[in-house]
């Protein structure tokens, strides 16, 4: 194959392509830049492309084509990107308003603890950068960012919640994530947002796609019924 | 006012169709249909295109009446069908009058069955399909009284009296065997297992009360991985036999989430993904190493016989002046 990308069968319906000698950005960015790419050529039979960070599975219906021809397809386009991909489209910016803490975040007194800092210390890291989605989550299209800059990963709850409400601000490990839908989770909670993420009736589902980035702010819990239900939409400048 | 299917002994029910296609980017998955090849095969058999709404029957007895003349096709697991109280063929199209109770009762060896009526019938779709997604609250399983808007109506085409099986259309059907033997490939992760990799196929695993259309859980001796390390989470196939952890395998199935972090150490193979659609809790399930290629020809030797099956159907009902309702 490719220098840059290795292709492994993965069952009677699929292939995964994986970048290989990579830093994390740059494979991140090929297997994107990839899944842009066969999805533009729609190559038939070819149903499903999942990008996420260092991989890319490649759904499709082996009586409508073949692995030979799906691979050839997948290592041209590797072959034609290069190692060092432009992104497809230009990357927008997402401002998420948070009410911290109290019973929209029931984890971060927890949080705080584990990391040595203040509540106030934790909102000012979360709120302090922009973090880039990576992928998109289960469930349904929950937005997979990179973690605030916190001095050490963030331990999962040692017993999950059933529930968590939509909007629910999470982080774990070196990761952050906006919980889309009511969904059980093992993720600790710092917050909520009032907006909507995402709509499952629209299509695509979500506004924003790997690569934009998430500015979370923080805002008081009664200002909550001002953002109440907005649709998340990308900001200009 | 349209023509109903009106359910009146709702069991467990759903409506169906073969699912999602080209959301999973968006962290959809694909659901449908649990046994694809039965659900294909219940709408071949009444003219519809493949991919219909029809009714997914799952374990429980069920009854409904259509308020017109109609044909159906029950396909899926054995069972007792009746209409109008007289026992008709399953995997063959049947004709049914206005008010006759269709009946599905006594559902054996298999866990699912199929009803596609003539025509379809009205269904709300999300992101493409009328699948249900249960973790989006999508799909609500029916209940007794709930009515379906038939979308077309067939007059009746067998003798109302002698009910002599009017077709003979030999659809392929699948066996529903007591020990299930699966097929599966070799998962993108198969080397992290090593030798305890074999344990897949050395004894039958038995499938847990914990298994639904998200994931089959099977206990058995359980192969491990021999490898340390962090997987960080990617696309993984529906199929896709993972070892989470303590003694049970995980088979993911149609409604899984399409990102996971565990190793993949074989995928059941699309053929494999029907049959398993239709085990029960406590049933046997022996795995059964197959080739890629063997798995593809095996997929298309069973979508060629769909496609036979599809044009004796146009033939039929061509000579019976029944209108196919959806082009394809």
């Amino acid at each position: 194959m490719n220098g840059h990308v290795t292709i492994t069968d993965c069952g009677d319906s699929a292939l995964v392509a994986k970048a290989v000698g990579l830093d994390a950005e740059d494979a991140w960015r090929l297997v994107h830049a990839l899944a842009d790419a066969l999805d533009a050529v729609r190559l038939t039979g070819v149903h499903d492309v999942v990008p996420t960070y260092d991989a890319l599975l490649v759904e499709f219906d082996s009586t409508a084509t073949d692995h030979d021809t799906v691979r050839r397809v997948l290592a041209r386009e590797a072959a034609r990107l290069g190692p060092d991909p432009a992104p497809t489209t230009p990357p927008r910016r997402f401002v998420v308003p948070v009410v911290y803490g109290g019973e929209h975040g029931p984890d971060l007194p927890e949080v705080a603890a584990q990391l040595g800092l203040t509540e106030s210390e934790v909102i000012a890291l979360h709120t302090g950068s922009d973090l880039t989605v990576r992928c998109l989550g289960a469930p349904a299209g929950a937005p997979m960012t990179d973690g605030p800059p916190f001095p050490r990963p963030v331990p999962r709850l040692a017993s999950p919640r059933t529930r968590v409400d939509p909007g629910s601000v999470a982080v774990a490990g070196r990761q952050a994530v906006i919980c889309p839908m009511p969904s059980p989770g093992g993720w600790p909670l710092l917050g909520r947002t009032p907006v909507r993420v995402l709509d499952l009736h629209s299509d695509p589902i979500t506004a924003y796609r790997p690569g934009d980035t998430f500015r979370f702010r923080p805002i008081a819990p009664r200002q909550w019924d001002e953002y109440a239900d907005l649709p998340l939409a990308a900001c200009h400048g | 006012m349209a023509d109903t299917l009106t359910i009146r002994t709702a069991g467990i029910v759903t409506v169906q169709d073969l699912g999602r296609v080209g959301r999973s980017r968006y962290g959809l998955p694909a659901n449908g249909a649990a046994d694809q090849h039965s659900a294909r095969v219940a709408n071949v058999l009444c003219g519809n295109d493949d991919r219909a709404p029809l009714l997914e029957i799952t374990a429980l007895d069920f009854a409904c009446v259509p308020s017109a003349d109609t044909l159906v096709a029950v396909t899926g697991a054995p069972a007792d069908v009746t209409v109008g109280g007289v026992a008709r063929p399953q995997w063959e199209p049947v004709s049914v009058r206005a008010g006759e109770t269709i009946r599905v009762t006594g559902i054996r060896r298999g866990l699912r069955v199929y009803l596609a009526v003539l025509g379809s019938f009205e269904a709300d779709h999300l992101q493409g399909s009328c699948a249900p997604d249960t973790v989006l609250g999508f799909g609500p399983a029916l209940r007794d009284g709930d009515e379906l808007a038939l979308r077309t109506s067939c007059p009746p085409i067998d003798h109302p009296f002698s009910r002599i099986p009017l077709f003979r259309l030999r659809a392929p059907v699948p066996t529903f065997p007591t020990t299930w033997t699966i097929d599966v490939t070799d998962g993108p992760d198969r080397a992290e297992f090593g030798d305890t990799g074999r344990r897949l196929y050395d004894a039958p695993f038995s499938v847990s009360p914990q298994s639904n259309h998200i994931g089959l859980r099977l206990r058995g001796a359980v192969p491990r991985r021999v490898t340390r390390g962090e997987i960080l989470s990617r696309g993984v196939p529906i199929g896709a036999v993972e070892v989470p952890a303590g003694d049970e395998l995980l088979v993911l199935h149609r409604g899984r989430g399409v990102t996971a972090g565990y190793p993949v150490l074989a995928v059941v193979t699309a053929t494999g993904l029907s049959a398993l659609g239709q085990v029960r809790p406590g049933q046997a399930v022996r795995f059964r190493h197959r080739t890629l290629d063997q798995a593809v020809t095996a997929h298309r030797t069973q979508r060629h016989a769909v496609d036979a099956l599809r044009t004796r159907v146009r033939t039929a009902f061509d000579a019976l002046r029944i209108r196919a309702p959806l082009g394809s």
